[in-house]
C-alpha cells in the first residue's frame, strides 16, 4: 500500500525495484558462501564438499555473485531509491509509461541474462573479458539491462528538469543532487560499455569474431570504475540525508556536500586506467594521468568524512557531550539502528579508501594487482559502504513505502554487529595475503590445499592470512543473512503501519547558487573525461589491433 | 554559498597531501625508472611461439654458460620468455642464477592470464596477440629460495590448476 496516493506509481516501481534487488542479492550472495568454502585453506576437504563446490560451481557462482550483486543489486536498489527521494523532495510526479517500461526492460533483460549463467554456459565472471566466450544471451539481457537503466535515467532527469522549470531560482534539495550525479555518472559511463557488449561481444559469441583484448579491456575499463561511484554516490546521499534526519540536526555544510558531489561527478569517469596500470600496450603517462585524477576523486571523500563528522559532532554535543571526544559516545550507537547502520558503513568504507588510495597508486599497484587485496578492498566499499547502507537505509523505506513494521530491531543490530567485525576480519586477512601474492578469483587454489610445495617462500603467511580471512568472511555472510532476511520477510509480513502527513529527506532548498548551475557540471565532466581518454584511445587504435579468436571458459 | 574557516584548511590539506603523494609516484616512476609496463608488439595469436620460443636467456650471450641444462648468465642479468596456455606456463621450471635483473616477455596463445611471483611486485597481465615486457630489478637482499608463479586472471575452469614454481639460486 502507498503512503502517498499521489506517488502511486512511483511507489509500485520502487517497490517492484527494491525487492527484486533483495532477491538478487540473496541469490547472490548465496555463492559468497561457497566462495568462501573454497577459499578457506584445506575447508572443502574437511567438510568433504570436493565434489559438490566444483570449480565449475564455483566459478558459474562467481560470475553471478558479480553479475547479481555488483551490477543488479546495486542497480535496482539505486533506482527504487531515486525514485522515493525525487518524489519525496520534488513534490513531481514522472513519466509513467517509461517509468513501467524501464521496469519490464530491467527484470526482462536480467531474466535472460540468467539463463545461460545458470545453466553454466556464460562462466565468464562479471567483468567478461573476451576472448573467454559466453552464451550470446548473456550479452543480450545485459544490453537490455542497460537499455532499462538509459530509460531510467530519462525518466529521472526529465523530472528534475520538470521541476527547475516549475522552481526558478531554487536551489536543487540535497537529496536530488545525489540522484542527478549519481545517473549522470551513469550516462557518462555506459555509451563505451554498450559499444562492446554489441560491436565486439555479440559478433564474438555469434559469429565467432575475433577481439581485440586491449580495445575490449579499455571500453570495460571505462566503464568500470564510474561503477564504483555509481554504487557509491546513493551511499554518500544517504549519509548527507538520512544522518542529520536520524540525528535532528542540520547538516554541518550542505555547499561543501554539493562541491563533493560535483566532484564525484566530473572526475569519477576518467580513472577507468587504473585498473589496467600492468596491461601492456598503454603508455605510461597516460596512466599516470588517470591516477591523478583518481587521487583528485579521493579529495571529495575526504570532504564528505570532514563535513559528516562535523555533523555527528554537532550531534553529540547537542545530546550533552562533552570535551574533546565526549561527543563521540553521546552518539545514540546501537539505540538507533539506522544511526548505527550508516555510522559503521561510513567507518568500514573510510578503511577502504586507505586501500583504494594503494591500489590508485600507479606503480604500487604492482605489489596488489588480482590478489586477494583487492578482493579486501572492495568489500568495504562496495560490499559494506554502499550495500550495509542500501539495507540500512531499508529500515526506513519498508515502514515509508512498503508500509510495513521491522520485524525485530534485535536481530538487525545483531547482523550489524557480525557485518561490521566479519568485514574487518575479512578484509584485514585478504590484505595480508594478498599482499603474500595470493591471487584473486581462484577456486581452491592447490597449494593451499592438499598439493605440497615444500620450502615456498610466502606461503604459510599466504595459508595464515588466508585462513583469518576466510572465517571473517563466513561471520560477515551470516551477519548479511540475517539482516537481509529480516529486511525482505518485514515487507511481507510485518505489521502494517499507517503514515499521515508528507515525508521530508532533504532540509528545505534555498535560493539557487552558481553551484546549481547543472549544465555547467555536466559540460565539465565531458570535457575531462575527453582530454583524459583521447590520448589512450589514439594510441590502442593506430598501434594497429591485434584480435584473438574466442575460447569457451571450459578449456 | 557559506564555506566554513575549517573546511578551507582541510580542503587545502588534502590537496597538499594529494600533490605531495603524486609527486612521489612521479619521482619513483621517471626519477628511479620504477614505471608500468607499456611495450607494444604485436603478434599473431596462433603461431606466437615461432615470434616468442619460451625459455631463459642471457641479455650478454658473452657471458652465457649452461650448467646441467640450466642457463647461467654471469652477469646476472636474464631473458625469460614465457608462453601462457591453459592451464600452464612454459616453460613450467624457471631456475635463475644469482639475477640482478630480469626482462620477463610473455604472451599467451588463447585468453587473457596473470603473470605474478607471489610476494613480489612481478605483476603483469598477458594478452593474446600483445608481448607483454617487464623488467624486475631483483633486490639485493632476496634470499634464495622458491617462489610461487600464479596465474592471477580468471582464464577458464581449470585456472586454480595454473601455477608454478621459480626457483632462485645464489
Amino acid at each position: 500500500m502507498a503512503t502517498t496516493p499521489k506517488f502511486q506509481w512511483e511507489d509500485r516501481f520502487a517497490k517492484v525495484s527494491i525487492l527484486f534487488s533483495f532477491i538478487m542479492l540473496a541469490l547472490g550472495s548465496l555463492f559468497g558462501l561457497v566462495q568462501a568454502l573454497s577459499r578457506m585453506p584445506g575447508a572443502l576437504e574437511a567438510l568433504g564438499l570436493n565434489q559438490v563446490i566444483t570449480p565449475q560451481l564455483y566459478y558459474t557462482g562467481l560470475t553471478l555473485h558479480g553479475v547479481a550483486n555488483a551490477i543488479l543489486f546495486t542497480a535496482f536498489f539505486i533506482m527504487g531509491l531515486a525514485v522515493f527521494v525525487i518524489t519525496r523532495d520534488l513534490g513531481i510526479n514522472l513519466h509513467k509509461p517509461l517509468l513501467c517500461l524501464a521496469c519490464l526492460l530491467g527484470i526482462g533483460g536480467t531474466l535472460v541474462a540468467a539463463v545461460p549463467i545458470l545453466l553454466g554456459q556464460a562462466t565468464v565472471l562479471y567483468t567478461f573479458y573476451p576472448p573467454l566466450d559466453a552464451n550470446a544471451l548473456f550479452y543480450l539481457g545485459l544490453a537490455v539491462v542497460l537499455i532499462a537503466t538509459w530509460v531510467f535515467a530519462a525518466v529521472v532527469l526529465h523530472g528534475i528538469y520538470r521541476w527547475r522549470k516549475l522552481n526558478p531560482g531554487k536551489e536543487v534539495p540535497l537529496g536530488v543532487w545525489g540522484v542527478f550525479t549519481t545517473i549522470m555518472i551513469w550516462l557518462f559511463a555506459t555509451p563505451p560499455l554498450a559499444y562492446e557488449v554489441l560491436f565486439l561481444l555479440l559478433p564474438m559469441s555469434l559469429a565467432g569474431a575475433p577481439v581485440d583484448v586491449l580495445e575490449a579491456r579499455l571500453f570495460f575499463w571505462f566503464f568500470g570504475h564510474p561503477l564504483v561511484y555509481f554504487w557509491l554516490l546513493p551511499a554518500v546521499t544517504l549519509w548527507y540525508v538520512l544522518l542529520p534526519r536520524v540525528l535532528g540536526v542540520e547538516i554541518f555544510s550542505k555547499t561543501m556536500a554539493k562541491v563533493a558531489f560535483i566532484l564525484y561527478m566530473v572526475f569519477s569517469t576518467p580513472v577507468g586506467l587504473h585498473h589496467q596500470f600492468v596491461d601492456p600496450g598503454i603508455e605510461p603517462v597516460f596512466k599516470y594521468v588517470q591516477a591523478a585524477l583518481t587521487y583528485l576523486v579521493a579529495v571529495p571523500s575526504f570532504l564528505t568524512a570532514f563535513n559528516l563528522l562535523a555533523t555527528l559532532e554537532r550531534a553529540g554535543r547537542a545530546r550533552g557531550g562533552r570535551g574533546l571526544f565526549g561527543w563521540i559516545t553521546a552518539l545514540p550507537w546501537f539505540k538507533d539502528p539506522v544511526f548505527t547502520g550508516l555510522a559503521i558503513s561510513i567507518i568500514v568504507f573510510g578503511t577502504g579508501g586507505f586501500s583504494g588510495v594503494v591500489n590508485a597508486s600507479f606503480q604500487v599497484n604492482y605489489v596488489v594487482h588480482n590478489t586477494l587485496w583487492i578482493v579486501g578492498h572492495f568489500h568495504t566499499t562496495v560490499g559494506t559502504g554502499a550495500a550495509l547502507s542500501f539495507l540500512t537505509a531499508s529500515l526506513l523505506l519498508i515502514p515509508l513505502l512498503f508500509g510495513r513494521q521491522i520485524l525485530s530491531i534485535r536481530a538487525v543490530k545483531v547482523a550489524f554487529a557480525l557485518w561490521f567485525v566479519g568485514i574487518m576480519i575479512f578484509s584485514v586477512g585478504g590484505y595480508i595475503s594478498g599482499l603474500a601474492g595470493e591471487p584473486r578469483r581462484t577456486y581452491a587454489p592447490p597449494y593451499l590445499n592438499g598439493v605440497q610445495l615444500t620450502g615456498v617462500e610466502f606461503l604459510n603467511l599466504m595459508r595464515s592470512a588466508d585462513t583469518v580471512a576466510m572465517s571473517g568472511a563466513l561471520v560477515f555472510w551470516i551477519g548479511g543473512a540475517i539482516l537481509l532476511s529480516t529486511l525482505f520477510f518485514s515487507t511481507l509480513f510485518g505489521k502494517r503501519v499507517a503514515f499521515s502527513g508528507e515525508v521530508k529527506l532533504s532540509p528545505e532548498p534555498g535560493p539557487a547558487s552558481r553551484l546549481d548551475d547543472l549544465k555547467l557540471w555536466i559540460i565539465l565532466g565531458i570535457v575531462i573525461i575527453l582530454l583524459a581518454y583521447t590520448p589512450p584511445a589514439i594510441q590502442v587504435f593506430s598501434q594497429g589491433l591485434s584480435p584473438a579468436p574466442p575460447q569457451p571458459p571450459m578449456g | 554559498m557559506a564555506i566554513h574557516r575549517e573546511e578551507k584548511i582541510w580542503a587545502a590539506f588534502i590537496l597538499g597531501m594529494t600533490v605531495v603523494f603524486l609527486a612521489a609516484l612521479a619521482y619513483a616512476a621517471w626519477g628511479l625508472g620504477f614505471t608500468t609496463p607499456y611495450t607494444v608488439q604485436h603478434v599473431p595469436v596462433k603461431n606466437a611461439t615461432e615470434f616468442l620460443k619460451p625459455g631463459v636467456d642471457c641479455v650478454n650471450p658473452n657471458v652465457k654458460k649452461v650448467e646441467n641444462n640450466v642457463v647461467v648468465c654471469e652477469d646476472g642479468r636474464y631473458y625469460v620468455n614465457i608462453i601462457a596456455m591453459r592451464f600452464t606456463w612454459l616453460p613450467s621450471n624457471i631456475v635463475l642464477t644469482d639475477p640482478k635483473e630480469v626482462k620477463f616477455r610473455i604472451t599467451s596463445l588463447d585468453v587473457i592470464h596473470g603473470f605474478e611471483i607471489a610476494g613480489t611486485n612481478v605483476n603483469v597481465m598477458v594478452f593474446p596477440g600483445y608481448i607483454a615486457e617487464i623488467t624486475w630489478e631483483v633486490p639485493p637482499n632476496m634470499p634464495a629460495g622458491k617462489y610461487l608463479i600464479v596465474c592471477n586472471e580468471y582464464c577458464g575452469v581449470g585456472h586454480q590448476n595454473m601455477y608454478t614454481v621459480l626457483e632462485i639460486v645464489k
